[in-house]
């Protein structure tokens, strides 16, 4: 009978044990996510015109994968991130931020997020 | 025989002239604007408005929404889920939406949102003047304003800096044979017939730096100067009466409501109040 209890708890652990493997890990899934993704910061002057900042975020937003854009009217700055597999060059890049009216100064590309400015 | 033909035609031209003087001097006489107050939207990124009755509706880009207010500032609610709305029209209590980023138009009629058909395609809609089935769109990165009447499309404009070229038009309005257009980046408004005629250019000599936004009343012009932080006013011939210097931070649109001027400012998330004296 001792035995048999056992033998039960035995495999009830096993399974537990197994069950936990399987489960992917949250802050692995979220690594291999961030390894996936590449951050861009686009530097342009003149950005306080709405029309110009807001015709930028719409040609960025053509990116495929592009999301979490991002504009800073008061900095002149613009930031999203894309999957690596859609990383534009910076040459298209340019390209994007002619085509919007401006000519861009610095663009920057990051394997991790950029500090978001706060208002003080 | 020809004497007398332009004898005739003389004291034709006075009496025209008589009464055109005769409006400009009415015109004159309407322009006192004076500052009344500055009204805080809070966290609105203003730049359309336009009047409903008595209430006013902002477009509210950054947050993708347009809020009613009273004419007191007071905001009242608010319609949320636009991409980017830009300078609004209203026409038979029809809230006329230009969505930058979709390149639609939403025409809010009583709780139902319906999608304007556009018979060319738009990129990045600035501002749009509805005046029964005629309707005008400032079609920004196109550098043209499209006009759809009923069965026809007119295209008023191209690329350039020319008389009767455009360069990013932010906002347009139709008046009862003319089209005005807020030629932004020409730093100037023009003016064309129904056919996309020009006809004139209002605002060059006072060098204007960003012609964002108008309003044409039955007699006069204004251009709201958003890097230069004024409004001009000016007379339906493009004669300048007043400017106005103070209390703006990157004006973007201007409404008239019987006496009151309304303009919503974009940096400084306000309305300043003006009253005609």
């Amino acid at each position: 009978m001792k035995n048999t209890v056992n033998i039960k708890t035995g495999i009830i652990g096993l399974f537990f044990v197994v069950a936990f493997l399987m489960i992917p890990n949250s802050s692995n899934a979220q690594a291999t996510e961030t390894a996936e993704t590449v951050f861009i910061k686009v530097e342009v002057d003149g950005l306080s015109c709405p029309f110009c900042a807001y015709g930028l975020e719409k040609k960025i937003k053509k990116i495929e994968t592009a999301k979490d854009i991002k504009i800073e009217l008061e900095e002149g700055e613009l930031t999203f991130n894309v999957k690596n597999s859609h990383q534009p060059t910076k040459d298209e890049l340019t390209s994007i931020v002619k085509d919007a009216g401006f000519t861009p100064k610095e663009i920057h590309f990051s394997k991790i997020a950029f500090k978001e400015k706060t208002n003080d | 025989m020809s004497v007398i033909l332009s004898c005739n035609l003389f004291l034709l031209s006075c009496s025209g002239n008589k009464t055109e003087n005769k409006q400009q001097s009415k015109n004159n006489r309407l322009t006192e604007w004076k500052f009344v107050r500055l009204i805080s939207l809070d966290s609105i990124s203003p730049i359309g408005i336009v009047a409903q009755n008595n209430f006013l509706w902002v477009s509210d880009v950054a947050n993708n929404q347009i809020v009613k207010i009273n004419l007191d500032g007071k905001q009242l609610n608010s319609i949320k889920g636009f991409q980017r709305p830009m300078h609004l029209d209203i026409d038979k209590n029809k809230i006329y939406v230009p969505e930058y980023t979709s390149d639609t138009i939403q025409i809010w009629d009583n709780g139902t949102k319906t999608t304007l058909s556009i018979k060319e395609k738009p990129d990045g809609i600035g501002g749009v003047s509805v005046k029964g089935k005629t309707i005008a769109i400032a079609d920004f990165y196109n550098n043209r304003i499209i006009l759809q009447q009923d069965k026809k499309t007119t295209i008023i404009g191209k690329e350039g800096h020319d008389d009767g070229e455009l360069y990013y038009p932010t906002d347009v309005q139709i008046t009862n044979n003319l089209i005005y257009v807020a030629d932004a980046y020409n730093n100037r408004v023009q003016v064309f017939d129904w056919e996309g005629n020009h006809k004139q250019i209002i605002g060059w000599n006072e060098h204007i730096k960003v012609a964002t936004g108008l309003k044409v009343t039955e007699n006069q012009v204004f251009i709201a100067d958003f890097e230069g932080d004024r409004v001009l006013i000016y007379s339906l011939y493009g004669k300048l009466l007043q400017i106005l210097n103070n209390n703006f931070n990157q004006p973007t649109d201007i409404e008239i409501v019987g006496n009151t001027m309304y303009v919503v400012n974009f940096k400084g998330k306000s309305i300043t109040i003006f009253e005609n004296k």
